[in-house]
């Protein structure tokens, strides 16, 4: 940029500003047209300048816990990787899904109808392989292969190599202006997608520290998306639930199967929390049965019951796909809309997917706002307690916070105000913001 | 006519395809063969003999797609707006009206190319009477005279169509034919007997198994034979006047193609007098649109079959349209270079506005790491202002301290384009926008979440205007 002719760079620089002018002029009515001025000028404007505090603050990165860390899984990978050598009584590249797929399906003839993929190579997938766990030991060695090989490329050695040269830290990116459902989306890395399933993915968040002197505080909305649904479908049930602070899967797994609260078994719990949140993604039978390992006429029965337990949530489903189709997008609370054309199409497959969005997007759309306008308070509000404690990261529902040590107690109440004051909703449902404080993301969660 | 899958939807969610490619097709066809007249032939609804004959008459096809039964009647007003016949008769196939409308034009003198890849109106193709098999997935359009269509079966007249495909059958129309009599053996058998009728007559001294499939399926033969038989007396007549390819009427076409939203087609069929931006179209459509005010095709189904017939929307479509998007080089603009003194006149001049757009250049993209170039301003469409800053930390700190008190001004609104970006750059020397920002880049992100938008692509769907590009500034240092 420094080397190019002053005269070229002004036409181009000045003509930006310009430009960028005539944007607003053509986008200031249609934001009063299609009633979005309140999500733009309330959230979204407001928002940016906490964002460029936690770019500009950055996290702590341990970087000798991820060497050792990056040490431990390279050797478990390799074991993971002789076993399954020894499995296939050969050595083969583990990486290549084309020897991968021959080893298995035709060498050792694991699953007589395994598929193959348009260019002709076997199948090798996740899912695929998740499928025949139980088929052989040899699955779960390249599974396990696979997690830790991704774990160790993605993170634990990508990591360090973020780390700002200037500061030390590692200064995580927020796109505002990407997610389709009003989500912030983050990059470098990719917060969203830190593994949280599984005990060597949780340990990624171990890397993530505070400054000297200070703590982490992770901040977590417990079930927002499920408070949402009971307050936009007004199902009283749900609604008492939360009111009543009852563990909102034990609840559902009592209504569904029938039993007291106190007898709902371990697999009830499991089952009822998968239909929690299929619902809220528009999960069919099918999906269910699938995720849960049980029979679609089991699944349909699980689901039938939910929805005679809260029928009102029934009602949302189909009130969300009317709206769609008479107006032809959906809104949050707050209303930040999605337009959903598709839900006119003629094709079963796309003008389903429409469908599913129409009960999606009101939903997780409203916890985004809720989580950005609890940022946008809670930001002002450290500001207006002279408090040193920065917001540092924000991911699904959680924000997460570097605390003096000295501030943990007078941080926490602002945070969990800030938050549970963000936005009412319908119904008094309550509004719960979790806390936790540790030396490291993985304690504090 | 084979069908696109893509969905091609319009802002209101209808969907185009149909009708788009029948434009096309038309429209390809009457600038590239030139036809002195033209018309279209459609089939009814009303069973016809021979579905009253045989039941199971075209009854493996699948039901036309709902969206193309609904496209028909738009597809039949762009063909009134063409000024071109819409020809129909219950009871009756179009290939039975293309045969008689075809043979009653040739004899007036007419050359007359039957458009269609259907294999049975080789019945119809002689002198003057052609078979014109449109373009298809690459392949040429294909002539097919009265030699063509003999050369094809393996016949010696073509009035031996009917028998060929009488025994043979024909899958796709669901003539039946004779059960294990293929091509080949058809061929023989008509080399020998001639047609169908006689070679039932010497049925008995055909040998071998090919003799008894013959034997047994004399109604079956004599049934396709006449299934396959297009009809050349149908009530319907030729008129010059009526088929004559003349004005198209452009008021009706281009409602229609405005209601379809058909942008480089509807300029392709009407020239330059079809406005693609105008007045109604000046509010974008309430959906993802692609650079050029098309709707964006959301989920498309690949096929082979379909990709040709993608690939040529793609052609359509993403063709740009240079005379309605203006850039730097046809627009009045003034655009300053400021330093030295004239920094200090221009603050004074920005500390009377309350909305200034922003933009800062830099040496990267992450602002946690860039050096600050240069700032740009601009309050009045058409103008700019460009401050170039010094390599040296302190020279730059040394401007952007006189910008303190402007920066410093709440009543300021800032306008910025992913404005983060600037703010962090500032913040990193140690400077911040006390105002309020108004960030284009959201204003879009709220209008529409879907779809790309960056500032060069908003400009170009919103304002016309293709800004100077970064890799032509770049690209000339190379």
């Amino acid at each position: 940029m420094r080397d190019i002719a002053l005269e070229e760079i002004k036409e181009y620089a000045a003509e930006d500003a310009d430009v960028t002018l005539q944007l607003k002029h053509a986008f200031d009515p249609l934001l009063d047209k299609q009633e979005v001025r309140n999500v733009f000028q309330d959230i979204e404007n407001p928002l940016v300048p906490v964002l460029v505090d936690i770019e500009y603050e950055g996290v702590g990165v341990d970087v000798e816990f991820l060497r050792d860390y990056s040490v431990a899984l390279e050797r478990d990978i390799r074991i993971a990787e002789e076993n399954v050598f020894n499995h296939a009584g050969v050595k083969f590249n583990l990486g290549s899904p084309m020897q991968l797929g021959k080893i298995l399906f035709e060498h050792m003839k694991i699953d007589p109808g395994a598929k193959k993929t348009k260019t002709g190579q076997y199948a090798t997938g996740e899912d695929i392989l998740a499928k025949l766990r139980n088929k052989h030991q040899v699955v779960e060695d390249i599974l396990v292969y696979r997690e830790l090989s991704k774990l160790k490329s993605t993170y634990v050695d990508a990591l360090p190599t973020l780390i700002n040269p200037r500061t030390g830290r590692l200064h995580t990116s927020f796109n505002q202006a990407v997610a389709v459902t009003g989500r912030l989306s983050s990059n470098n890395p990719n917060l969203q997608n830190i593994p949280i399933k599984t005990d060597r993915g949780r340990e990624i968040r171990k890397a993530f520290i505070p400054r000297e002197g200070c703590v982490l505080l992770s901040a977590d909305y417990s079930q927002i998306e499920l408070r949402i649904v009971a307050a936009i479908s007004g199902d009283e049930n749900m609604i008492a639930a939360f009111k009543e602070n009852k563990d909102i899967h034990t609840a559902t797994a009592a209504k569904v199967y029938g039993v007291a609260e106190t007898d709902v078994t371990v697999d009830m719990r499991r089952a009822a929390k998968a239909v929690n949140f299929g619902i809220i993604y528009g999960q069919s039978a099918f999906g269910l049965a699938e995720n849960l390992g049980i029979s679609r006429s089991e699944a349909k029965t699980i689901i039938d019951n939910y929805f005679t337990q809260y029928p009102s949530v029934k009602g949302y489903m189909d009130t969300s796909i009317n709206f769609a189709k008479k107006h032809g997008y959906v809104q949050t609370l707050l209303g930040r809309k999605r337009w959903l054309r598709d839900i006119y199409s003629a094709n079963q497959t796309v003008r389903g997917y429409a469908e599913r969005n129409a009960i999606n997007m009101p939903v997780q759309g409203t916890a985004a706002d809720m989580i950005k306008m609890a940022m946008i308070n809670v930001h002002k509000a450290l500001k207006t307690n002279g408090l040193r404690t920065k917001m540092i990261l924000q991911v699904h529902d959680e924000l997460v916070f570097d605390v003096p040590e000295d501030e943990v107690d007078t941080a926490r109440e602002i945070i969990r105000d800030g938050m549970q004051s963000a936005m009412a909703l319908p119904h008094y449902v309550p509004i719960n913001a979790e806390t936790g404080t540790g030396n490291n993301w993985l304690e504090a969660h | 006519m084979h069908w696109c899958a893509a969905p091609r939807i319009t802002s209101k969610g209808r969907n185009t395809n149909a009708q788009f490619g029948f434009t096309n097709t038309l429209i390809d066809l009457i600038n590239k063969e030139k036809p002195t007249h033209l018309a279209v032939v459609f089939d009814t609804s009303a069973p016809t003999e021979r579905h009253t004959d045989f039941t199971a008459y075209k009854a493996n096809r699948q039901d036309a797609p709902e969206d193309i039964i609904s496209a028909i009647p738009d597809i039949k007003n762009i063909i009134r707006a063409f000024n071109l016949p819409c020809m129909e008769k219950d009871g009756f196939e179009a290939d039975d009206l293309i045969g008689t409308l075809a043979i009653e034009a040739a004899e007036l003198g007419y050359t007359v190319y039957m458009v269609t890849p259907d294999k049975d109106f080789g019945q119809i193709v002689r002198e003057n009477i052609y078979m014109y098999k449109p373009p298809f997935m690459g392949n040429k359009e294909e002539i097919l005279g009265p030699a063509e269509v003999c050369a094809k079966w393996s016949i010696k007249r073509v009035d031996q169509v009917i028998d060929i495909l009488g025994l043979m059958g024909d899958a796709v129309d669901n003539i039946p034919g004779i059960p294990g009599i293929g091509e080949k053996t058809a061929a023989k058998l008509l080399a020998e007997y001639d047609n169908i009728e006689n070679m039932l007559e010497h049925a008995d001294e055909i040998k071998g198994s090919v003799g008894e499939k013959v034997r047994n399926n004399r109604e079956l033969a004599i049934m396709s034979k006449k299934l396959a038989t297009i009809i050349t007396n149908v009530p319907v007549a030729f008129h010059a006047e009526d088929f004559r390819v003349k004005e198209r009427n452009i008021e009706v076409l281009t409602e229609l193609f405005t209601e379809l939203e058909f942008k480089a087609l509807g300029k392709r069929v009407l020239g330059d007098s079809y406005n693609v931006f105008d007045n109604k179209q000046q509010a974008p459509a309430n959906g993802p649109v692609d650079l050029f005010g098309n709707p964006i095709h959301q989920k498309a189904t690949t096929s082979p079959m379909v990709t040709a017939a993608l690939a040529e929307d793609k052609v359509e479509e993403e063709e740009p349209l240079p005379l309605n998007v203006n850039n730097i080089d046809n627009t009045p603009h003034s655009y300053h270079l400021t330093t030295g003194n004239a920094i200090d006149e221009l603050i004074v001049l920005l500390q009377q506005q309350t909305e200034i757009a922003f933009d800062t250049e830099t040496t990267g993209t992450d602002a946690n790491l860039a050096d600050i170039v240069g700032m740009s301003f601009s309050w009045e469409k058409g103008t700019g202002y460009y401050i170039p800053l010094p390599a040296d930390k302190d020279g730059v700190l040394e401007i952007l301290n006189r910008f303190k008190p402007l920066f410093d001004k709440e009543e300021i609104l800032w306008v910025g384009q992913n404005i983060k970006y600037d703010m962090l750059m500032l913040k990193w020397y140690g400077f911040a926008l006390k105002g309020k920002v108004y960030d284009t880049m959201l204003a879009n992100y709220v209008i529409e979440p879907e779809g790309k938008r960056s500032m060069d692509v908003l400009s170009v769907k919103y304002l016309s205007y293709q800004p100077v590009s970064i890799e032509t500034l770049i690209g000339k240092k190379r």
